[in-house]
């Protein structure tokens, strides 16, 4: 396994700033640290080698390993501010639909040291509170709500627990049951209430709730059952109840971290590790299905026992980064006991300087937004289907097994949580064992079987095979400043899979091609879904899978919508920004066995695609070979498209012909599924590889597979396909503009074309 | 899931598979393997990997997530193809309750 792991506080760092190493042992006694420059990391015997180069730096000698843990688990955290005293008689009340019941007791909301209602191991609403503990004879149902209030009146000395089951059958009222004792009155001596768990003996949070909870309340009076029905339905009413002290409207500043109180004595709370908001609640009946319209409607937040955000290490030590140092893909390897064989690899990215260009006119976008999303990802651990995806069985490489002991780490947007529902969230503050060089994946294809990051290196490897000087740029530092940074490059580079993409780099990457820039897309299934960053959560991700695309979950009915940002999730073909459009070509099929040649076409032959041959002797069949699945196109593979925005004078240059029957269509164009629409049968099912010109003197090369790079990456880097690669690379650098076929210039009416494929 | 049942009518598909485990499959051979392979297993054969590229061993990983995968006491393989005939006549085992018998053409 793992001995030590460790993570930075960034993934993307400039020149003369500093990065600060969290690292937790795992076994491991003390460690050495040194920085690495990553230039391929793939240990493929049949591959080029693995290769990086140390950077003399003096990252300090040898270093104690500190045990460090990983504590999951999401909620809310009110201070009370010394509100929460006089509380003789109080109610304390919330809406909740457990998602998931098992062997553990779990809290709804918690004054801890006062009172608290929560669910036991049997699905009994039980509660605590003045040296009494009650609990329902009924049992909650899961995905239903629940009212669950516990009031006590010093008049009659009774403390009662009662719960109305709210049916969804129309206009029924809900089934109550409510259990009362004899108790006397003690002052409350809480300093603050948890909703979704309760203050645990270490301190941490705990006890867990995985399910909804809508509008948690406290009152200084105890309040009969039906009346607080009445009062939670209705905020206006409720805030301005005399006897109420504090409650909750989640649907108040859904994208942030904090939570509001809409009583007069503002209680704010925050929520902790990030669990979903935005989330239909209690009175949501299909009214509408966009919270930006009918916030009132979304004022549930989800919480999972599973949510992870900031693993919140201690830092073990900071550095900073040397200004000469250029710009590229760097790691801070941690070599625990002296074996280097267990170094863990803290993999970042050393951007140009933020104020002047480097004056390197080639950048690789180093698509951390795709890493984030496969972050710790368990797809052949956690998915049964994985190994009929892959063709063969699933490998285990040590990270892996890192994770299966470790689920506390976190999960990837591939994963669902333990009740089912879909991981929306994805962080850079925790370990990201998967984004390490030497590492083995799932689904990379018979051979190398490399993923994300590590066969991004078979390009990084390349780009240092043919002595090309190069920037590195991330997801992040697109999105942050756009355009005016891609306008420092005459190219910019993919990765392999650059499938996880925020608007604002959409826009940025287009505006680039629209304006004169060349983009040179090398990989499969690119620009496919929305994520959106927060602006109140550095380094976390969302992604909600709405509606199509190949996803291993979807967000729930009327959940389609982005709690960060209000944008309409799931795949930019849906949302006005076609894949087909900025590439050329679209997502059309996967499988994760092997891969095949691609098959030229006449428009080889165009003169216009004259550059891209240069010097090769025109086969038939280009990439049959490759590290992955033994041939350039695979994996997952893109088709030209022109109804979903390919260009009319897109040159389709090359395809694959056949794959395996693993190979089956997208949902998305699946519309009739019949049993045809498989690789052997198909001509859907196809990689296209695809050249065109923008009008503003920019052009666009995509391949269109994840696995060309591992065909780049073959004898040395010395093949076609990497010649090929190099041919794109060296016109696409030259600053003079492409011309339009057929005279279509900026500044000159464009002619209007049909769009028939 | 899991609603096919294997019989002696796929033992033709068996050898199919033992002389070529990774690539192009009959639709016959596929659906054999989308039974092995699919999701009504209280476990999963999986290679733990010793090291890349040359040694796994045989695993039996648990249905529920973060359970620890048991090792199949003393088996190794060095080569992914040998692992996925092993497999394959191991599930042959477990699914029709008889070892896996290609008669005279059974090479391996
Ligand atoms: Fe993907």
């Amino acid at each position: 396994m793992l001995p030590i792991v460790a993570y930075l506080d960034k993934l993307t760092v400039a020149p003369g700033e500093r990065l600060a190493v969290m690292a937790g042992s795992f076994g491991a006694h003390t460690y050495r640290a040194d920085l690495r420059r990553i230039i391929q990391g793939d240990t493929n015997p049949q591959g080029p080698g693995y290769k990086d180069e140390a950077i003399a730096l003096d990252l300090g000698g040898e270093r104690p390993a500190e045990a460090k843990g990983f504590y999951p688990g999401s909620c809310v955290v009110v201070p009370g501010r010394g509100m929460l005293s006089n509380l003789d008689d109080f109610t304390l009340a919330a809406v909740a639909s457990p998602t998931l019941l098992d062997e553990r007791e779990r809290t709804v909301i918690a004054m801890p040291g006062f009172a608290r209602i929560g669910i036991d191991a049997e699905g009994h609403v039980f509660a605590e509170a003045l040296g009494r503990r009650l609990a329902t004879t009924g049992r909650v149902t899961r995905n239903m709500w629940h009212v669950l209030s516990l009031a006590y009146s010093g008049g009659d000395g009774r403390l009662t627990l009662s719960i109305s089951a709210e049916s969804d059958a129309a206009g029924e009222d809900g089934q109550l049951e409510a259990i009362s004792v004899p108790a006397t009155a003690a002052p409350s001596g809480a300093t603050e209430i948890l909703i979704a768990a309760t203050r645990g003996p270490n301190g941490r949070p705990g006890t867990f709730f995985d399910g909804k909870i809508d509008r948690p309340a406290l009152f200084s009076a105890a309040v009969a059952h039906d009346t607080l029905r009445r009062l939670l339905a209705d905020f206006e009413r409720l805030s301005r109840t005399r006897n109420l002290r504090a409650a909750w409207d989640f649907s108040r500043k859904i994208s942030t971290q904090t939570i509001c109180d809409v009583s007069p004595f503002q209680l704010h709370g925050r929520i902790h590790n990030a669990p979903a908001r935005a989330m239909t609640g209690w009175l949501w009946k299909g009214q509408d299905l966009d919270w930006k319209k009918r916030p009132d409607l979304y004022s549930a937040i989800h919480f999972h026992s599973t949510d992870m955000y900031d693993a919140a290490w201690t830092v073990d030590f900071t550095f900073t980064v040397p200004e000469g140092l250029g710009s590229g893909v760097y790691a801070v390897r941690l070599v625990p006991d002296g074996d280097e064989e267990a170094a863990y690899y803290c993999v970042f990215a050393l951007r140009p300087p933020r104020e002047q260009a480097s004056g390197n006119t080639v950048a690789f976008l180093f698509p951390t937004c795709s890493y984030l999303a496969y972050a710790n990802h368990r797809l052949g651990m956690d998915v049964p289907g994985t190994e009929i995806g892959m063709g063969r069985a699933v490998e285990l490489d040590r990270h892996h097994m890192f994770l299966q002991a470790n689920p506390g780490i976190g999960f990837s947007v591939y994963e669902t949580h333990d009740d089912e529902s879909g991981v929306f969230h994805s962080s850079r503050l925790r370990p990201i064992v998967d984004l390490q060089p030497k590492v083995r994946s799932f689904l990379g294809g018979f051979g190398s079987n490399v993923w994300q990051f590590n066969a991004d290196t078979h390009i990084l490897g390349w780009l240092d095979h043919i002595g090309q000087h190069y920037d590195v740029i991330t997801d992040e530092d697109l999105h942050a400043e756009g355009l005016q940074l891609l306008g420092r490059y005459n190219v910019i580079l993919t990765g392999t899979h650059p499938e996880y993409h925020t608007g604002n780099m959409i826009a940025a990457l287009q505006g680039f091609t629209d304006r004169g820039g060349r983009l040179m897309y090398l990989g499969g299934n690119g620009f496919y879904w929305v994520v959106s960053f927060s602006e109140d959560m550095p380094g976390i991700m969302e992604c909600r899978r709405s509606e199509a695309g190949i996803r291993p979950w979807e967000p729930g009915h009327g959940q389609f919508y982005h709690a960060f940002t209000g944008e309409y999730g799931g795949l930019w073909r849906r949302n006005g920004r076609p894949p087909n459009h900025l590439c050329g070509v679209g997502m059309t099929s996967q499988g994760f066995d092997i891969c095949e040649p691609y098959v030229l076409s006449p428009a080889a032959r165009d003169p216009r695609a004259a550059f891209i041959f240069e010097g090769l002797s025109k086969t038939a069949k280009i990439g049959d070979f490759g590290l992955a699945g033994g041939g350039a196109a695979g994996l997952e593979v893109d088709r030209a498209d022109a109804a979903q925005g390919t260009p009319a004078h897109a040159l389709v240059l090359a395809s694959s012909t056949r794959h395996t029957d693993i190979y089956l269509m997208t949902p998305e164009d699946l519309l009739d599924p019949t049993p045809d629409w498989s690789g052997t049968q198909a001509d859907i099912i196809r990689a296209d590889l695809t050249f065109f010109e923008t009008a503003g003197g920019g052009a666009v090369f995509s391949t269109g597979s994840i696995a060309w790079a591992g065909s780049m990456a073959w004898n040395g880097y010395e093949n076609e396909i990497a010649y090929i690669t190099a041919n794109v690379l060296r016109r696409f650098d030259n600053p003079d503009r492409f011309r339009m076929p057929g005279g279509r210039e900026d500044g000159q009416p464009v002619e209007t074309r049909s769009t028939e494929s | 899931m899991g609603r096919y049942q294997l019989s002696a009518n796929d033992l033709q598909f068996a050898r199919e598979f033992l002389a070529s485990p990774i690539g192009y499959h009959s639709p016959g051979l596929q659906r054999v393997l989308n039974r092995m392979r699919g999701a009504d297993w209280a476990f999963k054969y999986v290679l733990v990997v010793e090291r890349r590229h040359a040694r796994w061993r045989l695993g039996r990983m648990p249905l529920k997530r973060g359970s620890a995968i048991e090792m199949v006491e003393d088996v190794v393989y060095t080569d992914l193809l040998e692992a996925e005939r092993d497999i394959f006549r191991r599930r042959w085992k477990d699914l029709t309750a008889r070892p896996l018998d290609l008669g005279s053409d059974d090479a391996a």
